[in-house]
């Protein structure tokens, strides 16, 4: 882009996001918008999403001394919350959230990178170059949730000794030491659900395509699909949620559970909770 | 200083040894990049048989989708197996002796696989989908499968060995997918092709 461009289409790129319109069945290149609705209820803090992640994305396992250090590569973690309120801890139990990159519609990693190396698809994620990425961490800094991962390490020599190498995913590369990494909803199985779509004249279909963390959960605490469909059953669950993707902190009726996390920051997250309910009292 | 230097002289070898290669027909020196990203003439890649593109796309006329097949429905586009060679030229017997397709019938008899090297080779991050360009320009725009193709493969038709003609480089593909391009024969309505990071890198 250059500063002609710039400044002759300011307006273009100084559009604020998410707008009304920006998603839309009749435009091109904007009939998809990727979104999540994930129940905690249902969630069981398994760690089987986890797992598939780091299956389905090539990341490193680092080990409990560089865990200990916050190196750890989980594009997927499992939050636990001790904070349930009329019981003690032996009989409390842990509550769980699973947590990964929100792709936000104003994303404040996507503001901040120097060398432009993380931006927006036109289908709502938040993308991110590795071979751009020149390593600042500002990004990880600037994430509310905290869901990017550095390599401290030259994983690729160390984390996938001799056979390893062949049980890693083509379609992903294999992030080296230095650069930035993060969730990415599966993009590469998106993109081909797209070109597979696309090639037979119609739209991806409700759960024609989902990520690893989708596919792998034992108790389908998390639903995928694209929000844009109105038939679709991530978009039906955020309408009887009360989420609309355009607001921040949203009026509710008591009786819904679905939120998203951090909405007074605005970044217009993706992925909507449904808060988990639980009878204490009995 | 010592970095200048080395880059100097490193630069002075290239053009000694780009020179000392085979004489250069067209295009600029292997692995270059003009600004419109023409004319970047790949290396000469020795193949185990020398295929004769030129025998079967121009004087035979057939289709590149006919051993390609993967062109039109994945991301790779797949040079064909050995069987795919052994069922029409086992029936072919006016060129039965000829050397190429000796050598052809030996490998067929070993049972081994034809060990062809890369010719059009992207870096490992970067996934090019050939279904989508052979699906829109070929199967809903009717043009030819030989321009099709060769937009980024060039004049194979013409060739015995394929060699890369165009540099493939990203600033290459983004030059077409920046431009506007009319949507079909019927309507007015231009697109422009993805630029997006995640289309191509993964």
């Amino acid at each position: 882009m250059s500063i002609t461009n710039l400044l002759n289409n300011w307006s273009f790129y100084r559009n604020k996001r998410p707008y009304r319109g920006q998603y839309d069945l009749n435009k091109e290149y904007s009939e998809y918008k990727w979104a999540m609705a994930l129940d905690l209820d249902i969630c069981t803090g398994c760690n089987a999403c986890t797992t598939a992640c780091y299956a389905e994305n090539n990341l490193p396992v680092v080990g409990k001394k560089r865990f200990h250090h916050g190196q750890v590569m989980h594009w997927i973690r499992i939050e636990r919350y001790w904070d349930e309120k009329m019981v003690d801890f032996p009989e409390q139990g842990a509550s769980f959230l699973p947590m990964m990159c929100q792709q936000c519609e104003a994303a404040p990693c996507e503001t901040v990178c120097p060398v432009g190396a993380t931006s927006h698809t036109n289908d709502g994620l938040n993308s991110q170059n590795y071979h751009r990425c020149i390593g600042s961490r500002y990004c990880s800094a600037n994430c509310p949730y905290k869901v990017r991962y550095f390599n401290f390490w030259n994983y690729p020599s160390t984390a996938w000794p001799a056979p390893l190498p062949d049980q890693l995913n083509p379609d992903v590369t294999v992030r080296t030491k230095g650069i930035m990494e993060k969730c990415t909803f599966c993009v590469q199985r998106l993109n081909e659900a797209k070109s597979r779509a696309r090639t037979e004249y119609r739209l991806v279909r409700d759960g024609e395509v989902v990520p690893a963390c989708v596919q792998a959960c034992p108790t389908s605490a998390i639903t995928f699909g694209n929000i844009v469909d109105p038939n679709s059953k991530v978009a039906k669950m955020w309408k009887n949620q009360q989420v609309d993707l355009y607001k921040d902190l949203q009026e509710k009726d008591n009786t819904v559970r679905g939120y998203r996390i951090l909405e007074d920051l605005r970044p217009f997250p993706s992925v909507m909770y449904m808060e988990r309910i639980r009878d204490t009292e009995a | 200083m010592i970095h200048r230097l080395l880059a100097v002289l490193s630069f002075v070898f290239l053009c000694v040894g780009t020179a000392s290669a085979e004489p250069l027909k067209w295009g600029g020196p292997i692995g270059s990049q003009t600004s419109d990203g023409y004319n970047a003439l790949g290396p000469v890649v020795k193949q185990p048989i020398e295929f004769p593109h030129y025998r079967h796309a121009r004087d035979m006329g057939i289709s590149c989708l006919y051993c390609h097949t993967g062109a039109r429905r994945g991301y790779v586009s797949v040079i064909p197996r050995i069987d795919k060679c052994i069922g029409c030229h086992q029936n072919i017997e006016s060129v039965r002796n000829k050397p190429r397709i000796k050598k052809l019938f030996e490998y067929w008899e070993k049972k081994e696989p034809i060990p062809w090297k890369k010719v059009n080779d992207l870096p490992d991050y970067v996934r090019f989908n050939h279904e989508r360009h052979v699906q829109r320009f070929y199967f809903r725009q009717n043009r030819p499968i030989r321009e099709v193709c060769g937009y980024c493969h060039g004049d194979v038709a013409n060739m015995t060995v394929d060699r890369r003609v165009k540099s493939l480089s990203m600033g290459w593909c983004i030059s077409c997918h920046q431009k506007d391009h009319r949507e079909n024969d019927v309507s007015m309505k231009t697109s422009h092709g993805p630029y997006e990071c995640w289309q191509c890198h993964k």
